[in-house]
């Protein structure tokens, strides 16, 4: 089984591309840092010895994916499994973040995610494919001081969905993944503990999340929302008026995120 | 003068090693995560190497800048490594190389460390291992060992400092007969910021356990007798167990 991930040197990317290795799966697997995924790259094949391939590439370039895929074609590669986990968070309000830096989000998030998405579809193994997409809790609420964010990941929910739908008949299985905080990171694991209570009651383990993603894409499943009290949150989203979901979501942002900044070394 | 390096000699038990061995006449050396890191320590004369020991990337760089510093100094030879840095995690957290990360720096670090020094050391050296007495009762999960089933951090934690004391174990089998001895340190309960900088639950039961703790000077005096010791005076303490 031939299975590219994308993101893979961050911190769910990884632990996908570990679980992924512990099942015997061949990988592919793509990031902006190319040291962390040389890394990356030795800890999968030492642990596991299955066949690694790395590429790094700054998906948000046509240019730089196009090279990428030529790799793949002259290796002559067809793929059974695509993970997109290549994404970047921006926590803060909306003035307060570099103009450029703002859009970069929905250009990584969404528009390089459909390009990889719209390339590997191309060069997918016939006979079945599966497609997961991490959008997260946040695809369910606005949410003020991270707006950027949670509005690129309602894109990549309802993109799956319907694609999902387009594809059936062609042996294709679209998985979106709904997470809400892990700890990937050591600024992660500084935000969850300033959130308190409800950084822990939110917050996924990593390690179960990466294995039953793959599972839950494998059995053909449409979207997971790691965690009960999660999915609470998620049937509350579609209750709740918009602009008091973001009202709430406010108040508790800011509360958290001056805690946080405060921590900050 | 005889040669020493330590990880983790920021804080804790590893900041009182380097602080004791310096004092003794040591040359001393130490390894730390961050650049800012070693300018909290107040020990004259240190000389100090940066490196995320957690990365194997990192740990292979810092080898090679001993290495090469021990060629200058020492003609090539180290007299201890002290394998002491040492991390507690409140949840299942990976490393650049995708490992759970009390295990990749409680025990894989060391072990990387020591392989690469290991020429240096082959000169009579010794490999100290911070252990701990958590080990007890406490298996190497052969199928799983970074627990990514079913992740407690407690028996990661215990599990990576068993692995330390296998390790001194194996390095006697390995290479006593070439000179070098390992040995591996039950420092005791001592009060350190180790479960501080974890969070979450095990940050909080830590705050119960940490007041109960000996200074890290105490344990430090440990580390020193077995530098100091000649070996077959180390090998009937070894008989009678060292306590801390
Ligand atoms: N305290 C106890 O009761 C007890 C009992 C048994 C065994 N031990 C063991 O004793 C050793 C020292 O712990 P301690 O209690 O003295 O705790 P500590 O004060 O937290 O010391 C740990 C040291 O390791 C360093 N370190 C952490 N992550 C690192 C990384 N990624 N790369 C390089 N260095 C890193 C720390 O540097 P930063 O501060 O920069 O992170 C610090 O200098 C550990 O191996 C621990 O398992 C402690």
């Amino acid at each position: 089984m031939n299975v590219m991930i994308t993101g893979a040197a961050g911190g769910l990317g990884r632990a996908i591309a570990v679980e992924c290795g512990s099942r015997g799966y061949d990988l592919f697997l793509t990031d902006i840092a190319p040291n962390g995924l040389e890394s990356i790259e030795l800890g999968i094949k030492r642990q596991f010895g299955v066949n690694v391939i790395t590429h790094a590439c700054d998906l948000t370039h046509a240019s730089a994916v196009d090279i990428m895929l030529a790799d793949i074609d002259r290796m002559g590669l067809a793929f059974d499994m695509l993970i997109n986990v290549a994404g970047i968070d921006f926590e803060g309000g909306f003035l307060t973040q570099d103009r450029e830096a703002s859009v970069k989000i929905i250009s990584l998030n969404d528009a390089a995610t459909l390009r990889i998405t719209h390339a590997m579809l191309g060069r997918r193994n016939k006979v079945r494919f599966t497609v997961v997409f991490v959008s997260s809790l946040a695809s369910m609420f606005p949410m003020p001081l991270k707006a950027e964010y949670a509005a690129s990941k309602p894109f990549l929910l309802d993109f799956a969905t319907a694609l999902r739908q387009e594809l059936k008949a062609d042996s294709v299985n679209v998985l979106t993944l709904c997470p809400a905080g892990m700890e990937t990171t050591p600024k992660a694991t500084k935000k969850i503990a300033a959130q308190g209570f409800w950084g822990d009651v939110t917050t996924n383990a990593l390690e179960s999340v990466a294995r039953r993603t793959v599972d839950r894409a494998l059995r053909g499943r449409t979207l997971y929302v790691p965690g009960v009290f999660n999915r609470l949150l998620a049937g509350l989203g579609r209750l709740v008026p918009r602009s008091l979901a973001a009202a709430v979501v406010y108040r508790r942002r800011s509360d958290a995120q001056r805690r946080w900044m405060n921590t900050e070394e | 003068m005889k040669t020493v390096v330590v990880t983790g000699a920021t804080s804790g038990i590893g900041m009182e090693v380097l602080r004791l061995l310096s004092r003794e006449g040591y040359r001393v050396a130490g390894v730390s995560r961050t650049a800012e890191g070693c300018e909290r320590v107040d020990v004259p004369d240190v000389k100090w190497f940066v490196g995320d020991l957690m990365q194997q990337r990192e740990v292979n760089r810092v080898a090679d800048e001993i290495n090469a510093w021990l060629g200058e100094v020492s003609a090539g030879k180290l007299y201890a490594l002290i394998n002491n840095a040492g991390c507690a995690r409140n949840r299942y957290t990976t490393t650049e190389d995708g490992y759970e990360q009390q295990f990749a720096l409680n025990y894989l670090a060391g072990f990387l460390l020591t392989h690469r020094l290991l020429p240096a050391l082959l000169h009579g050296g010794r490999v100290l291992m911070t252990a701990s007495r958590s080990h007890m009762g406490i298996k190497v999960h052969w199928n799983d060992v970074m627990l990514r089933r079913r992740y407690n951090p407690l028996t990661a934690y215990k599990q990576s400092k068993l692995c330390d004391i296998l390790f001194a174990k194996g390095l006697n089998d390995r290479y006593s007969e070439e000179g070098l001895r390992a040995y591996a340190v039950d420092p005791g309960l001592v009060n350190t910021a180790i479960g501080d900088k974890s969070g979450g639950i095990v940050k909080f039961v830590w705050s119960f356990r940490k007041p109960h703790g000996t200074d890290a000077s105490v344990p430090a005096e440990t580390y020193s007798l077995l530098c100091n010791a000649k070996q077959p005076e180390l090998l009937s303490l070894r008989r009678t167990g060292v306590q801390s």
